[in-house]
C-alpha cells in the first residue's frame, strides 16, 4: 500500500515535469525539469529494486548528459525573453504527437510478461559485470570502438584548422 | 502494480528503519554544523600559520568562537536577489547543490558498520551522487544574470566534467585491488596494509582530481576571485551564500573521509576492528584531519593554473597516467601475480607523475606559443 502511493506521486512528479520540459518558457528551466524528470525515472527503478541501474540513471543521465546540455546553453547566446517556439513549431508538434501515437501503440500491443514483482532484482554487480565483459564481450569492444570514432570525429569537425 | 503482491520495498519507507535512518542522518548533518564551524575557523588558523600572521583570535579563546560568530552575522544579513536574475532558478541553487553532499555523507563508514547506511554500491553511490554536484553549480552560474557568474559556471562545469574521468579511473582502480564497491568492505581489506601501499599511482590522481572537484587551489579557476570576483557564487548574499560555503566544507569533509577510507585504511587499517569503535572514530577523525590539512597546505603553496594548463593538465597527463594504472592493474590481477608488483608498478608510476611535474615547475617555461602579456612576462622570468 505505502509502496503504492509512493509509486504514485513519483508517477506524477515524473509526468509534471517532463511536462515541465516541453511547456516551460525558457531553456534553461527545460534543462533542469529534465534533470528532476530523469531522476524521478531513477527512484523509480529503486522501486523496481534494480539500484545499480538507479545509480547508473542518475551517474550518465542526472551528472552527464544534462550537465552537457547545460554547458552548450552556457556556450550559446541565450536572452531570458527570447522564444523558445520558431516558425518550425508546427511540424515539429506533428512529429511530437506521430512519435507518441507510435510509442502508446507498441506499448499497448506487447504482451508484457508477468508482473515487476517477479522480475529478477537487485542482481548482484558481480553477475552484470561478467555478463557484460565475458559473455557479451565482443558486442562490447565494438560498442567503445564506435564511440571513440564518433569522439575523434566530432573534434575533427570541431577543430577545423586554418586552411582545411 | 496490483495489491496482491505489493513490493517488499514499501517497508524501507514506513517501518522502524526509516525512523533508524532520520535519527541517524540528523545526528550526522549535527556533526556536520560543527565541523564546518571549526574548519572555516582551522583554514584560516592554518593559512594564518603558513603565512606567518596570526589569524582570528579575538572571539572566545584563541579566537574558537569565530567561526560561530561569522555563522550569526551571515544568518542575519539582508537576502538580495538581483532584478536580472531567473527568480526560482536562482533561489534553488544553492540548496541543490547541497543535496549531493548529503546523498555522499549518507553513504560513508565513520566506524564499524556505522553510516547512515551502508550500501553496497558505495563506491558507485559516491560518484553518481557526486555527478550531480555540478547541476546547482551550473543553476548558479545560469540564474544570477551576471556574466562572471556565467563565466565561472562554465569554468566550472568544464573543470569538473574533465577531472571527474581521472577521478573515477582512480577509484575503479581501488575497486579492481578490493573486488568489492562496499565501503565497509574496502575498508576491512584494508587490515594489514592501506591501499595506498598498492595503488600510490591512483592515490596521486585522486588527491590532485579532488582538489579540482572542490576547487581548491591550485585549481580554483572557477571561484577565482582576482580574475572573476567570486565565481558563480557572486551575486549570492546572506543564508543562500552562507549555503555555498556549507556545501564546500561539508564536501571538503565528505571527500576527506571517504578518501580516507579509500586510500588510507578508514577506520580499519592498525588494529579498528579489535579495539573497538572508539579507536574507530579517533582513526576516521585522525585520518580526515591530516587529509584536510594536507590540502590546506597544497593550498597555500602552489599558486592557481591557467585555464589552458589546467585542461591540458588533466588530458594528457592524468587521464593517461589513470589508464596506465588500470591496464596494469588489470594483467597483474587476472593473471595473479604477486601483489608486491602493484606496488612497483604503482610505485613507479607516481614517482614518475610527480617527478614530471616537479621537472615542469623547475625548467624555464617556453615561452613559443604564448602571446601579448603572458609572452613578455614569460621572457623576463627566463
Amino acid at each position: 500500500m505505502a509502496t503504492e502511493i509512493l509509486w504514485w506521486i513519483f508517477a506524477a512528479a515524473i509526468v509534471g515535469t517532463a511536462l515541465g520540459v516541453v511547456f516551460s518558457g525558457s531553456v534553461i528551466h527545460s534543462a533542469i525539469f529534465l534533470i528532476l524528470s530523469l531522476a524521478g525515472v531513477g527512484a523509480m527503478y529503486l522501486f523496481l529494486m534494480v539500484e545499480f541501474l538507479a545509480l547508473v540513471q542518475f551517474l550518465i543521465y542526472g551528472g552527464a548528459v544534462t550537465v552537457l546540455i547545460l554547458l552548450a546553453l552556457m556556450l550559446t547566446r541565450m536572452g531570458a525573453g527570447e522564444k523558445v517556439n520558431g516558425s518550425q513549431a508546427p511540424a515539429g508538434f506533428m512529429v511530437a504527437v506521430a512519435l507518441a501515437a507510435i510509442l502508446v501503440s507498441v506499448a499497448v500491443r506487447t504482451a508484457w510478461p508477468g508482473d515487476t514483482g517477479d522480475m529478477p532484482h537487485n542482481i548482484a554487480i558481480e553477475a552484470v559485470s561478467e555478463k557484460l565483459f565475458l559473455d557479451f564481450g565482443a558486442p562490447f569492444v565494438i560498442a567503445s570502438a564506435l564511440l571513440l570514432v564518433a569522439l575523434i570525429g566530432a573534434i575533427v569537425l570541431a577543430r577545423q584548422e586554418d586552411g582545411e | 502494480m496490483n495489491g496482491a503482491s505489493p513490493l517488499p520495498f514499501g517497508d524501507v519507507f514506513f517501518g522502524w528503519s526509516w525512523l533508524d535512518a532520520i535519527i541517524r542522518i540528523v545526528i550526522v548533518v549535527l556533526i556536520m554544523t560543527v565541523v564546518v564551524v571549526y574548519l572555516t575557523y582551522g583554514e584560516r588558523k592554518v593559512v594564518a600559520r603558513i603565512q606567518q600572521r596570526l589569524g582570528p583570535n579575538r572571539v572566545g579563546p584563541w579566537g574558537l568562537l569565530q567561526g560561530f560568530a561569522d555563522a550569526i552575522k551571515l544568518l542575519i544579513k539582508e537576502d538580495i536577489r538581483p532584478r536580472a536574475a531567473d527568480r526560482w532558478v536562482f533561489e534553488f541553487a544553492p540548496f541543490l547543490t547541497f543535496i549531493p553532499v548529503l546523498m555522499v555523507l549518507a553513504a560513508l563508514p565513520f566506524a564499524r558498520d556505522w553510516g547512515v547506511r551502508n550500501v553496497t554500491l558505495g563506491l558507485l553511490f559516491v560518484n553518481a551522487a557526486l555527478g550531480l554536484n555540478i547541476v546547482g553549480i551550473m543553476m548558479a552560474g545560469l540564474g544570477s544574470g551576471n556574466k562572471y557568474a556565467l563565466l565561472g559556471g562554465v569554468r566550472a562545469a568544464a573543470q569538473m566534467i574533465s577531472y571527474e574521468i581521472p577521478l573515477v579511473i582512480s577509484i575503479i582502480c581501488v575497486a579492481m585491488v578490493a573486488g568489492t564497491l562496499d565501503l565497509n568492505a574496502i575498508a576491512i581489506l584494508q587490515e594489514d596494509r592501506p591501499f595506498l601501499l598498492l595503488q600510490p599511482l591512483a592515490f596521486v590522481i585522486f588527491f590532485t582530481a579532488m582538489l579540482s572537484e572542490l576547487h581548491r587551489a591550485p585549481f580554483d579557476i572557477p571561484v577565482a576571485e582576482s580574475e572573476i570576483v567570486g565565481g558563480y557564487f557572486v551575486e549570492y548574499s546572506g543564508i543562500r551564500w552562507s549555503m555555498f560555503q556549507l556545501t564546500e566544507y561539508a564536501s571538503l569533509w565528505a571527500f576527506s573521509i571517504f578518501g580516507s577510507v579509500v586510500f588510507l585504511g578508514g577506520w580499519e587499517f592498525p588494529m579498528g576492528s579489535d579495539w573497538g569503535w572508539g579507536w574507530q572514530l579517533f582513526l576516521t577523525f585522525v585520518k580526515s584531519l591530516a587529509w584536510i590539512i594536507a590540502v590546506m597546505w597544497v593550498r597555500t603553496t602552489v599558486p592557481r593554473l591557467r585555464i589552458d594548463q589546467l585542461m591540458s593538465f588533466c588530458w594528457k597527463v592524468l587521464l593517461p597516467m589513470s589508464l596506465v594504472q588500470l591496464l596494469m592493474n588489470g594483467f597483474i590481477l587476472v593473471y595473479d601475480w604477486p601483489q608486491e608488483l602493484l606496488t612497483l608498478t604503482s610505485g613507479i608510476g607516481a614517482a614518475a607523475l610527480v617527478g614530471f611535474i616537479l621537472y615542469r615547475t623547475a625548467r624555464h617555461p617556453s615561452v613559443a606559443h604564448l602571446v601579448g602579456a603572458y609572452k613578455r612576462a614569460g621572457a623576463q622570468a627566463q
